[in-house]
């Protein structure tokens, strides 16, 4: 390799990232790139410089430590109960196993994570925890609606001033910071009793905002934990609580006063929610209460249910279809 | 809007206002930064924690930058990748700056990813023509997006390239030179990279062109025995404020910055390490210590701030 051209910047960019990624380490990453043919022991220590102390592989070593438990750290913090849900070890290796299929394409961390719950659907950990995937959505919504655009919630006034005879027509629009959820599992009790369990505020629906990403980091370095508290060396496993119920869930995840919360739905509030979120009428909204009800116990469900909406502050406005004329 | 009016330059050598001693905001702070008064001048907001849409941090980064000046710091600028420059990023850190008129802005000379992927550490360059061109013309580049000059950081590093010809702080100086950048010296990771890669620290200052010099940072680090790691949870050690005081000395007053980053502490620690960088400061200096005298670039509504001359 002739070393000082642009070509070579690339390609020593590329070298060091290859060995800085690797799994297994660099020492195993230069034993591959030496089977590939792409570099071989003597041609890296040509270009990486180490010494007795501290010789070139243990060097790059310290930046493959860096990388990977930074984003670990990370994922931790983006997931804190899907890693409480499955301890520490099994966390450490869906990390690398994500990592290596879906590494960083953002300047910015908070994006780590955007791809985790879809990647958990076909992970072998699912058929342990089936949950997980459900879990982590919604851990991930959370942080989504954490720094959503702002948006002024809809006032009581707002809504009053609508026209008696026209407010069936009028439609909602949500503020930003607001996500509908659907599961395939009990996901938020269990998102409370591991909350519970990690001292949080027991109260599913008020609990405390999620992390600012990367928050804290800054440009700090990262090293592998001691031995003491290294992933397969005193990993308590999974916690001992009963495994969620599968059946059919919703919640709802918002940010108020820049505190995120979420709460669980029944399906009837859920279903009006998706009315609502796709543009159909407070009208229609109606109908969908009236099934099996009177008028006025469907209507007075609808006050109700549309009554939470404001307090919670997921309304951003209401307008009907057409100006009238 | 003229950058100019953004980046107030009232030395003659043309650096940017000295903003006197400050510390990294970081969100375990936020209340106690809002608070009420604080012993510190200035905030360093880190730029990638505030490219988002809305939520708490933009709000605390518009109340803080209320009632004090803050510099933009970023980790993804990438200024030595092959990679293409990442417009995406650069509009929104320009939307920030426009946002928030920061003192200046800065990043790292490094580089942090390859082929798209983003390590999000700051890796360092080799130190040759070829990569002094590279950086340089990207330097220019991205000024010339943002309509300002920004500055740019010397990294802790833990390995070097055998074909590098340049010393680390010969690459800097001439990064400097030629883009007409600015230098954010780190007198911590001068310390680090000096021990791990065995040079001379004072070597290293004195081979950096003083008018150059618009920040220092501070920070702890963590001795590893056969390295040090540039962690940011420790207090800064006695031998690298004892450079701090030669830095001073040689550079004269430069906006100083208290960075800690892990096992954050309270908001008093920092404002201890603060007062003592201050306190060294006015004793290089010989100036009583106090608060910051020569402070020049003001607080108040960034929306105020593109009338100053």
């Amino acid at each position: 390799m002739k070393p000082g051209g642009q070509a070579d910047l690339r390609r020593s960019q590329e070298l060091f990232w290859e060995l800085i990624t690797a799994p297994e380490g660099v020492r195993a990453a230069i034993d591959d790139l030496a089977r590939r043919g792409v570099a071989d022991g003597p041609s890296l220590n040509a270009l990486f410089a180490g010494d007795e102390g501290l010789p070139a592989v243990e060097r790059l070593d310290i930046y493959a430590n860096m990388y990977f438990y930074r984003l670990l750290d990370c994922l931790a913090e983006d997931f804190p109960k899907t890693l409480a849900a499955v301890g520490p070890a099994r966390f450490h290796n869906l990390v690398t196993d994500y990592l290596l299929r879906h590494p960083s394409e953002h300047p910015s961390l908070r994006y780590l994570g955007q791809r985790l719950p879809q990647f958990m659907t076909t992970h072998p950990l699912l058929g342990e925890f089936p949950h997980l995937a459900d879990l982590a959505r919604l851990e991930w919504a959370r942080a989504d609606v954490f720094d959503a655009p702002d948006a002024r919630p809809l006032s009581r006034d707002a809504l009053a001033r609508l026209p008696q005879d026209r407010a069936g027509d009028a439609k909602f629009t949500f503020i930003p910071a607001f996500a509908l959820l659907r599961f395939d599992h009990e996901v938020v009790g269990l998102w409370r009793r591991l909350d519970d369990r990690a001292g949080g505020h027991g109260d599913t629906a008020a609990a405390g905002g999620a992390a600012i990403h990367g928050g804290g980091s800054g440009n700090a370095a990262r090293e592998a934990p001691g031995p003491d508290d290294s992933p397969s060396g005193g990993d308590p496993g999974p916690p001992s609580l009963p495994a969620p119920a599968r059946r059919r869930t919703a919640a709802r995840v918002w940010r108020r006063d820049f505190i995120v919360y979420h709460s669980s739905l029944d399906e009837e509030e859920s279903r009006c929610l998706e009315l609502a979120q796709s543009g159909e009428s407070i009208g229609r909204i109606c109908q969908q209460l009236a099934a099996g009800r009177s008028l006025a116990k469907a209507t007075a469900r609808a006050g109700r249910m549309i009554q939470s909406w404001l307090e919670d502050g997921i309304l951003a406005e209401v307008a009907l279809s057409e100006a009238p004329r | 809007m003229n950058p100019d009016a953004v980046q107030s330059r009232d030395r003659s050598d043309g650096r940017p206002s000295f903003l006197g001693h400050g510390v990294g905001l970081r969100r375990d702070h936020f209340e106690r930064v809002l608070s009420g008064p604080t012993d510190v001048d200035w905030f360093e907001a880190l730029s990638e924690n505030f490219m988002v849409e809305g939520g708490r941090p933009l709000d605390v980064l518009t109340r803080v930058r209320e009632r004090y000046p803050v510099v933009l710091h970023g980790v993804s600028l990438s200024i030595g990748s092959t990679d293409p420059l990442d417009e995406a990023y650069l509009d929104r850190l320009d939307a920030l700056a426009r946002r928030f008129q920061p003192a200046w802005v800065s990043d790292h000379l490094c580089w942090t990813g390859v082929g798209g992927r983003n390590a999000h550490d700051l890796l360092p360059l080799p130190y040759t023509e070829a990569a002094l061109e590279h950086v340089v013309g990207r330097v220019q580049r991205v000024q010339e997006r943002l309509g300002r000059p920004i500055a740019l950081e010397n990294v802790s590093s833990y390995v070097a390239y055998r074909h590098s010809t340049l010393p680390e702080w010969e690459f800097l100086a001439e990064v400097a030179r030629r883009s007409g950048c600015g230098i954010l010296l780190d007198i911590n990771n001068i310390y680090v990279s000096a021990r791990n890669h065995g040079f001379d620290p004072r070597a290293y200052l004195a081979g950096i062109p003083p008018h150059k010099v618009w920040q220092f940072h501070l920070a702890g680090h963590s001795n590893k025995g056969a390295y040090l790691l540039d962690t940011h949870d420790h207090p800064v050690i006695d031998p690298v404020w004892d450079l701090y005081r030669e830095a001073v000395l040689r550079f004269g007053p430069v906006s100083t910055l208290i960075e800690w980053d892990d096992r954050i502490p309270a908001f008093e620690r920092l404002e201890q390490e603060s007062q003592r960088a201050r306190a060294i400061h006015h004793e290089t200096l010989q100036r009583p210590a106090g608060p910051a005298a020569m402070t020049a670039a003001p607080a108040g509504r960034p929306s105020d701030l593109g009338t100053q001359p």
